[in-house]
């Protein structure tokens, strides 16, 4: 027998790691096997009536929108994954119900009865539905009768006319002043870096004309607008520090100057008012803002972390983003602001949603939670061990909630009350859920179980706004009763 | 190409084909193996000799939302520990039984009971307990209450309870529950359906 030449020896190599590769393969579990990439980026949805953002999924390379998250905020949806068929109805509040129709590996399916065809194959994903992001302009057009605007590259979509059109107008001067002009006001997040500024919007649907402004001027060098990855941002360059300040309402920010930073003396002197001398002040005194009563709505769980399964296709993380927009629009309804901690299916750990929450400073915070087992609505209480209850002013994490627990137990009185008084089966507990030892403002948790012996009727519309109703109204009795918070 | 290097292919394929036909046998004998673990519902038994006691379980229901009383006939070691253990495991062996108010995933046990001082019991379950359990605020919250108060009710000694799981400290049962803190009995009241 020969020795095979030195030119086969790479190919006997190759077939040989090729068959070891098999070989591991098959070993490894099917579920990572099959594990499609997770993609950080999301898609945001600015309508006329909502802003939310939908998880993109990246499904044969290319990014994939669940049909649910992208109704759902819309209107009406109930989803009915039967095998490799895929039925959605979806109805606009006041309007006919209409049918979507996919199946699984399929790039053909039917709106309302009507042929359409997306540009790769519809895929059904853990029982929920999941349509290619190219193909979500023509699929909400069809579905919302209106105008979409979809740039898939900045991951945001404009339905009707929604739009803040951003205008420059640098003002020429000593010193020189950028005008930065909206349709309405906004709210961006500033940030400054030196000869930067840059505002980012993540809520607003701010949109421009131009990419890039140069200007020849000795403090403001020019501008640069961009969106990217769901949020548009404008940075303003200059040759020394920048500072905004709003005006017109919140409708204009003004970009100038950032004044020197005060000689150290000034800080240390007590500033005395001097009756015969003008004071200089750098800007206009703010506008004061009065305390507000803000109810924070913290559906749980999201993202891989589904809660319970209340069906194999029903995970507790949906029917909990239902109840709070629909607790939201309640609350609204009542002239109550009200916030959601998550308006997507997005993971957020239980440290980031106490975070979060105590930076809203809101001044009721409500963790939502749905179960497979039980009956009826429980609201939990905290429960805090006295012993670890703290006086001082430097609050432990763990105990943050103890100064609030009188308060939380009387708004979750209230919300019994109203749960009550709508005969709906309801109990009131004390649980150390997390995080609402976390919080430092008056806290609740609900955890609605079926009506019924049936447990897929805990998602029925009528009981969803049932509950939403009933907690509403105790949380809008609590105005005047809890301590309102300035933002 | 040489007769030899078609022979060493010839024996690659059939060396993949090999690996391949026993991987997939190999995962094929693992799933049935999960599978049979996970149906096997073990309900404990308490052991077979010596006198038993009667002792009193906090049992939950869904239904509910509260524990209930019952007692049972349970053969107790001497042991302190070992005691409050065949205590846990003839109340985990109640949820196990079919039909049970207040079912917890199969498989579920509690390897061990260390005592603490006089008052403080930890309780390392194993992972099925943990890992198969119903997920819920008010289903993990029972299961909870229940132990702490069947252990306090048996022993009143012991007034806090701290759960592990394959003894290492977990943050949640089962996504709800906070498992980092220690459970103290006397803040279990509004749970119970029926005084002792």
């Amino acid at each position: 027998m020969q020795w095979p030449r030195p030119r086969a020896v790479p190919i006997a190599a190759a077939v040989l790691t090729i068959a070891l590769l098999a070989g591991a393969a098959c070993l490894l579990p099917h579920s990572i096997v099959q594990a499609q990439t997770p993609t950080a980026s999301q898609l945001s949805i600015y309508s006329p009536q909502t802003f939310y953002t939908v998880p993109l999924l990246n499904l044969n390379g290319q990014p994939y929108v669940g049909l649910v998250d992208l109704l759902e905020p819309l209107g009406t949806v109930d989803a009915k994954p039967d095998g490799k068929k895929y039925k959605l109805k979806f109805a606009l509040p006041g309007a006919r119900e209409m049918e979507f129709q996919f199946q699984d590996g399929k790039d053909n399916g039917k709106i309302k009865g009507d042929k359409v065809k997306l540009p790769s194959n519809f895929a059904i994903q853990g029982g929920r539905g999941y349509v290619p992001l190219s193909s979500v302009s023509e699929l909400l057009s069809r579905a919302l009768a209106t105008q979409i605007r979809l740039s898939p590259a900045a991951r945001r979509l404009f339905i009707g006319n929604v739009g803040e059109r951003l205008t420059l107008d640098l003002r020429k001067g000593t010193p020189s002043k950028l005008f930065v002009s909206f349709d309405s006001p906004v709210n961006p997040t500033i940030a400054t870096e030196p000869g930067h500024i840059r505002f980012t919007f993540r809520r607003e649907p701010v949109v421009a004309t131009i990419e890039h402004e140069n200007y020849a001027d000795l403090l403001i060098t020019g501008a640069t607008f961009s969106e990217h990855d769901g949020i548009a941002e404008l940075d303003v360059a200059g040759t020394s520090p920048l500072m905004a300040n709003f005006a017109d309402g919140g409708k204009t920010i003004v970009v100038s100057g950032a004044p020197p930073p005060p000689p150290q003396t000034a800080v240390m002197q007590t500033p005395l008012p001097q009756a015969n001398v003008p004071q200089q002040t750098a800007l206009p005194p703010k506008a004061p803002v009065g305390p507000r009563f803000l109810v924070l709505i913290d559906p749980a769980h999201g993202g891989t972390e589904i809660g319970s399964a209340i069906t194999p296709t029903l995970p507790e993380k949906d029917v909990v983003l239902t109840l709070a927009r629909k607790l939201q629009h309640e609350l609204q309804g009542r002239g109550v602001s009200a916030g959601l901690l998550r308006n997507s299916d997005i993971a957020i750990t239980l440290d980031q949603r106490a975070i979060s929450a105590n930076a809203a400073r809101p001044a009721i915070y409500i963790a939502l939670h749905a179960a497979n087992s039980g009956k009826g609505v429980h609201v939990f209480t905290p429960l805090v061990d006295p012993a670890n209850v703290s006086s001082r002013d430097f609050l432990p994490w763990d105990t943050a909630q103890a100064a609030y627990l009188e308060l939380s137990g009387a708004v979750a009185g209230s919300v019994a009350a109203e749960l009550e008084s709508r005969k709906l089966p309801n109990a009131t507990l004390a649980a150390p859920l997390r995080p609402m030892n976390n919080i430092t403002a008056p806290a609740i948790a609900i955890e609605i179980a079926s009506p019924s012996e049936n447990v897929e009727d805990i998602g029925s519309a009528a009981y969803l706004d049932q509950v939403a109703q009933a907690i509403a109204a105790g949380l809008a009795s609590m105005r005047g009763k809890v301590p309102e918070v300035r933002p | 190409m040489t007769r030899p290097i078609v022979l060493m292919f010839v024996a690659l394929l059939l060396i993949t084909a090999g690996l391949g036909y026993y991987a997939y046998h190999l995962k094929a004998k693992v799933a049935a193996e999960e599978q049979r673990l996970a149906q096997q519902s073990q309900v404990v038994v308490p052991p077979a000799s010596g006198p038993t006691t009667l002792v009193a379980l906090y049992i939950a229901s869904d239904q509910e939302g509260g524990l209930r009383r019952s007692s049972v006939n349970v053969a107790l070691p001497q042991e302190r520990s070992e005691r409050a253990r065949a205590i846990l495991r003839a109340l985990i062996g109640a949820y196990l039984q079919p039909g049970s108010q207040h079912p917890i995933g199969a498989g579920s046990d509690v390897r061990d009971i260390f005592l603490m001082g006089s008052n403080t019991a930890v309780v390392d379950t194993n992972a099925a307990f943990a890992d198969a359990h119903p997920s819920g605020v008010l289903a993990e919250e029972l299961t909870i209450a229940s132990m702490v108060t069947t252990l306090n009710a048996n022993d009143p000694q012991i007034n806090q309870v701290k759960i592990l799981v394959d003894g290492k400290e977990r943050d949640t049962l089962a996504g709800h529950a906070d498992l980092r803190r220690f459970y103290r009995a006397n803040g279990i009241g509004q749970l119970l359906k029926d005084t002792p």
